[in-house]
């Protein structure tokens, strides 16, 4: 038996009881409070561009069809027909008007209206007994989105999508609003894991540590030239808002030059000046640091890198955006999508996309070795002994509390929250302490929807 | 009528491309963004019958490859691509009957050319690839081989079904991968290289920690 107040305790002074990356005890709370709360990256806007288009995302169990309907509208609609409750759509993504049940017909609209539902009159004497009218799919109970990101929380009472994301829209900006079309999202390419959902989550957020060691042989065969140990300790580690990443320290010289030094051509450089804020120009112009991976709490991460895709000196960035959905304790599907500006020349977009498979998802190099990490310690964790072991998470700080390096001022940085140089885990540790706040937190009662119920003095079911 | 004389399978000749088609083929390498050098044979008619010098060739050609894919001698295998070759293994997506495609669009496992071919290979002979450190046990399991001609002299098309059994260490459970091959094989000096591979995997999830190594 887990002693919950024991283990939220240790977890907040950076001491992390190993078995919460395999616990079945601690999944159950993670299902029940964390994830029940948290607002969830579910899809992009791009993947559904005209009216009808869909894809259907599952948050946990929960199959969601994310729908654009003919007014333009996306919304999230529950994926059980209020019927018998059928899953309405069994495909992965496609185009309709109308989702129809397969098991008794009923039909919805693609904005989820009920519109089809056979002898009303001869089964349910019409309105009378079925009330049709105003009758929708479940939506999901909170939907917003962020530069066509589209988040879902099963919290209906969430708070607004930017309260929660925070000053962490500012480094959304750098993956997401490159120029004023935003992005293109393509994939996912999906696979499960045998690996903790937490372990990739904290990995992205901030763990550079491992760059120089896990990555050793992306570097010697020239696919990238920047994990080399020396490399990763000049860049910094920033946490703002609900979200942190990494960062790496670019050679001296100009914004221009700069941008150009990861691959980018000018014309996107000269929409990157449009679009971002001075202080988002200067964080890489005049303090010479370029976003790479970083995470959303709870299991949305990004990637940022720039390989050599071709024979030549030149690289090229990419960015990719994936999630770690939990599967159970020791189980995750990453879905693993590239994204790139819209409006980038078409063989930007070609080569970038060549660099993300390169680097990362289901085949790439960076990636490959990460998951053997990751599936070597969730197998692990599973035992008695990992019950006796707190993994000491606190890199960056001294016995006493205090940081080994003072964290980047104003006129080092001029990014929101708090960046420090060098190595640290601080943004594993701002992860597991938000993992723990909601951890700690009983599960409000939920309020259920009740499909042209009657109140229950009057039911005379099953008369 | 005896099997010796029939003509191949019952819908072999109605196969065209754009058509659904009932091989492991279709548009993916041309429609990719990483295609545009990708040779465009396509295969022609009915496949050659079983006694077919063509057939017996690719025939030995897969099962050869299998073992040298089996070993992990990359090298080896590099050595049996051409400079132009296209290997692609799209996502494959669930879709209603009707759609009209089966795989992500603008997205793939794998959407290689040489170079980066060459790339992974390189990466296995560094000693830091830890994710076949130490190697996977691997077995390339190659079944239903069928043999087209092209309008090519040089150049046949086959169909593969290939089941990749992947056992790591000794309490995971191993990973399977079952998935069609069609691949356009042209006849070089030292005999028949790859030209064209794409992958058509059973699965939309994959069921494997990562695509390290190749189908």
């Amino acid at each position: 038996m887990t002693d919950l107040d024991l283990v939220l305790g240790d977890v907040r002074r950076g001491m992390v009881p190993a078995h919460i990356y395999n616990d079945e005890e601690i999944f159950r709370l993670e299902k029940e409070r964390l994830f029940s709360r948290a607002w969830l990256f579910v899809g992009h806007e791009s993947e559904i561009p005209q009216a009808g288009d869909y894809v259907v995302r599952r948050v946990l169990d929960d199959s969601f069809i994310l729908s654009r309907g003919e007014d333009g509208q996306v919304r999230a609609l529950f994926n059980m027909c209020l019927h018998r409750g059928m899953q309405v759509c069994r495909a992965e993504m496609g185009n309709a008007s109308h989702f129809r049940c397969p098991y008794h017909g009923w039909s919805y609209r693609n904005d989820g209206r009920i519109v089809g539902l056979p002898f009303h009159k001869d089964a349910y004497g019409g309105e009378a007994g079925f009330k049709r009218k105003g009758q929708t799919l479940l939506p999901a109970p909170s939907l917003d989105t962020y530069n066509g990101l589209i988040f879902l929380s099963m919290d209906p009472d969430a708070p607004p999508l930017r309260e929660y994301l925070g000053d962490f829209t500012f480094f959304l900006d750098y993956y997401t609003r490159q120029s004023s079309s935003g992005i293109e999202l393509r994939g996912p390419q999906r696979w499960r894991v045998k690996a903790n959902w937490k372990i990739g989550a904290e990995n992205f957020a901030g763990d550079m540590y491992h760059t120089p060691q896990t990555h050793t042989s992306v570097v010697e065969i020239g696919l990238f030239r920047e994990p080399k140990a020396e490399k990763r300790k000049d860049g910094n580690t920033y946490w703002a808002g609900n979200g942190g990443g990494t960062t790496y320290k670019l050679p001296h010289g100009t914004l221009e030059e700069k941008l150009r030094y990861v691959g980018y051509p000018d014309v996107m450089i000269e929409k990157m000046k449009e679009q971002w804020s001075q202080d988002q120009l200067d964080v890489i112009g005049r303090d010479g640091f370029m976003i790479s991976a970083a995470s959303i709490f709870p299991n949305m991460s990004f990637v940022h890198n720039w390989p050599r895709v071709e024979d030549s000196d030149d690289v090229l960035p990419f960015i990719s955006i994936r999630t770690w959905q939990p599967v159970g304790p020791d189980e995750t599907e990453v879905l693993s999508w590239f994204a790139v500006d819209a409006e980038a020349p078409e063989e930007f977009k070609a080569l970038s996309y060549k660099a993300y498979l390169m680097c990362f998802g289901s085949t790439g190099m960076f990636e490959q070795d990460d998951v053997e990490n990751w599936v070597s310690l969730t197998n692990t964790a599973a035992g008695t002994m990992a019950r006796r072991l707190l993994l000491n998470s606190r890199m960056g700080l001294l016995e006493d509390g205090t940081e080994v390096v003072p964290p980047l001022t104003r006129e080092q940085y001029a990014g929101p929250g708090e960046a420090h140089v060098g190595y640290g885990e601080y943004n594993q540790r701002h992860l597991l302490n938000r993992w723990a706040d909601l951890l700690e937190r009983p599960a409000e009662k939920v309020s259920q929807v009740e499909v042209s119920g009657v109140p229950a003095d009057r039911a005379e079911a099953g008369a | 009528m005896s099997l010796d004389t029939a003509p191949t399978g019952p819908k072999a000749a109605e196969e065209r491309v754009g058509a659904k088609p009932t091989g492991n083929g279709g548009r993916y390498s041309a429609q990719s963004r990483l295609g545009g050098h990708a040779p465009r044979t396509e295969r022609t008619g009915r496949a050659l019958p079983f006694d077919d010098p063509r057939h017996l060739q690719a025939h030995q050609w897969m099962v050869e490859e299998a073992y040298i894919l089996d070993a992990q001698n990359y090298e080896d295998w590099l050595d049996l691509l051409t400079e132009d070759i296209h290997y692609i293994m799209p996502v494959r997506v669930t879709t209603a009957l009707t759609a009209g495609f089966d795989s992500a669009p603008h997205m793939a496992h794998f959407d290689e050319n040489k170079y980066s071919l060459s790339r992974r290979v390189a990466r296995f002979l560094t000693e830091h690839a830890w994710t076949e450190d130490p190697p996977s046990r691997l077995r390339h399991h190659v079944t239903n081989v069928r043999t087209f001609a092209t309008p090519n002299e040089g150049e046949i098309v086959v169909d593969t079904a290939v089941l990749l059994y992947r056992s790591r260490g000794d309490v995971r459970e191993a990973s399977v991968i079952s998935a069609g091959r069609e691949d356009l094989l042209r006849r070089g000096g030292e005999g028949w290289q790859l030209a064209r591979r794409t992958i058509l995997v059973d699965d939309s999830v994959l069921r494997t920690q990562n695509l390290a190594v190749f189908l």
